[in-house]
């Protein structure tokens, strides 16, 4: 057992790699096909001032006269060792950039994750617990509702009402704690939904379970029958969403933050592309998709040491309520 | 024997499924938006009389009211008729994002189920490659390589959907592939084209249609995002996210952003309840 775990591990290890690599490659392959020339765009710059032999000097210097096969495989050594290069606009390094930002979206996307775990908790908790027809339809209809509003909307509408009518915090100043708390919420909504969506089918599932029913006989309450019973084994194929709710987070603080005027990666990445910026831009993908494969992989390790039932065959996890993560990603609106 | 009556039994259901269930009032009424924003697209002349470009600069920022039902926009515009002048490109380009992440999707899965081996293995990386940027920032990064409008918006919405449909077109097929009728096919000698074009994509594909009914509310999420930032095609246009884009600035006068974004809204909710619907009576 304890060999198995190990070389399926190092597989998924391997594997999670190769993804990592293919994405940095993808996102060049992607950035470089950009129409027009951005970069002697912005070395011919009146305000720059270059010489026609200054410029040549230049993109001799930083390679990019060379093929692109050769240039993919600079920038990639440069990649697995940590160097993302200049930024085009700036000319600093794009590690302090993004550096500069991360801190700012940390603080949304946990606020964000936290009020959507706590959302999906809230109403997995109404679905099971209260009166059939009074609420607990108008709570399933929740997730489905939440994935159909663009969260702009939801950003402008907390806007509107808590800093516009009430007062609450003033768009000026984005880093205020309101303001980031309505902000996280804009976020974490649509996040929640699929979260949630998961959560439910595996509590009705749950709650049917003969231990369930013991329970209740037993005359245990709602709220410890939750708690106690029903929560842990129907939290676990949430962990699967929940890794692929990581990405959601950072395509969504894109919007977020331009809604809200905050700085952090969304906004970085926004400037980048209007100033076409490709080392940014680049780098900036390419650490998504590092976060992105991590925490998959982590919660791939993971899952198969939290729940027993799991078997490895063949060195592949088998996870047994999730059969498809892509239907669990983009499908969770129609499992019902 | 056995072949021809599995395969008309297959037809029947799939004639049956419309008339046997009867259809839940919340999904006839998302069909009929739906009517009415395609019949928006379609003829927009016909629901409004004002000009979507053309102002009144005298009747700016009205309240909704019966000549106007959505108010009037900073220049005077019927916001109504900006928002029906708006669907044909906020719909429709989310129409060109679900076919061609649907052909290209289901193309690569179908491929990667049928064929196995390093077929598989290699597109398998591919659709990984896909799924690891984040949706959003991967539409955002194909709109930025190849221009800001609103058709490239909605290639890059494909493009970042493509993934999904790869994945659920496999496991369809692999599911079919080991069904009997598809041995049967092989043993009474199908070639190979026959045999995935005729068994087992029609088989696999039922599965696609309830994804990609859900996908299109998706797409045209994402590609109100792009509008909003402004990645789709510029003013005087007015795509649903580029109207809340602007309605922003005018806080105001909030109907700017509530009236778009309850269209928006009222559309995609509708579209998610007819995929579930088709996904429950399949």
């Amino acid at each position: 057992m304890r060999g198995a775990y190990l070389s399926y591990a190092a597989k998924r290890f391997a594997q999670a790699v190769v993804v990592i690599l293919l994405a940095y490659v993808f996102t060049f392959v992607v950035v470089s096909i950009l129409p027009g020339d951005p970069i002697t765009n912005v070395l011919r710059d009146p305000q720059n001032g270059f010489s026609e032999d200054q410029i040549r000097q230049i993109i001799a210097a930083q390679g990019l006269d060379r093929p692109i096969p050769v240039q993919l495989w600079t920038s990639l050594s440069n990649f697995v060792t940590g160097d993302l290069g200049l930024s085009m606009r700036s000319s600093r390094p794009v590690t302090t950039l993004i550096a500069e930002v991360l801190p700012s979206t940390l603080t949304l996307a946990s606020a964000a994750f936290a009020i959507a775990l706590l959302l999906a908790l809230t109403i997995g908790y109404g679905t099971q617990f209260l009166p059939k027809r009074f609420g607990q339809g108008l709570l399933r209809g929740f997730p489905s509702l939440f994935l159909s509003v663009p969260n702009f909307v939801i950003g402008l509408a907390l806007i509107h009402i808590f800093g516009f009518q009430l007062g609450l915090f003033r768009v000026i100043a984005p880093d205020s704690f309101w303001a980031t708390f309505f902000a996280a919420i804009a976020l974490g909504v649509p996040i929640s939904a699929r979260i949630t969506e998961v959560l439910i089918a595996n509590l009705d599932k749950e709650s049917e379970q003969e231990y369930a029913a013991v329970a209740r006989s037993r005359g245990l309450g709602p709220a410890r029958l939750f708690a106690r019973h029903l929560l842990k084994p129907s939290s676990l194929p949430v962990v699967t969403v929940i890794a692929l709710a990581i990405g959601e987070l950072l395509g969504g603080s894109l919007i977020t933050e331009t809604v809200f005027g905050r700085t952090g990666i969304g906004s970085l990445v926004q400037r980048s592309v209007s100033t076409q910026d490709l080392p940014v831009l680049q780098a900036v993908v390419s650490l998504a998709a590092v976060v992105f494969v991590l925490v998959n992989l982590i919660a791939d390790l993971v899952y198969p040491l939290l729940d027993p039932r799991v078997k490895l065959i063949g060195g592949q996890g088998v996870r047994p309520t999730t059969a498809d993560d892509s239907a669990t990603a983009t499908s969770a609106a129609v499992t019902s | 024997m056995s072949l021809a009556s599995l395969s008309s039994a297959s037809r029947d259901r799939s004639i049956g499924w419309l008339s046997a269930r009867r259809v839940p009032p919340t999904v006839a009424l998302s069909f009929m938006i739906i009517a009415l924003v395609i019949a928006w697209s379609l003829a927009p002349g016909l629901f409004t009389s004002h000009s979507p470009i053309v102002g009144v600069p005298a009747e700016k920022l009205l309240s909704p009211s019966a000549a106007h039902w959505f108010g009037t926009d900073h220049l005077g515009r019927d916001l109504y008729a900006r928002v029906v002048y708006g669907t044909a490109s906020s719909v429709a380009s989310s129409l060109i994002a679900v076919v061609i992440a649907a052909v290209s999707g289901g193309l690569i899965g179908l491929l990667a189920g049928f064929l196995g081996g390093w077929v598989d293995i290699v597109l398998a990386r591919l659709v990984d490659v896909l799924l690891a940027i984040p949706n959003f920032l991967l539409a955002v990064i194909v709109v930025t390589a190849i221009g800001f409008d609103t058709t490239n918006a909605a290639i890059a919405t494909g493009v970042s959907a493509v993934a999904v449909f790869a994945r659920v077109m496999r496991s369809e097929v692999i599911k079919t592939r080991q069904a009997v009728f598809v041995e049967a096919a092989f043993l009474m000698g199908g070639s190979r084209w026959h045999i995935l074009l005729r068994h087992v994509l029609p088989n696999a594909s039922r599965s696609v249609l309830p994804l990609a009914v859900l996908q299109f509310g998706l797409s045209i999420l994402v590609i109100a995002s792009l509008a909003f930032l402004g990645y789709g095609d510029p003013p005087p246009a007015s795509d649903w996210g580029l109207l809340i884009s602007i309605g922003k600035d005018y806080l105001k006068w909030p109907w700017l952003v509530y009236a778009p974004a309850f269209v928006t809204i009222a559309t995609v909710l509708s579209v998610n309840r007819i995929s579930r619907w088709l996904r429950k009576t399949d």
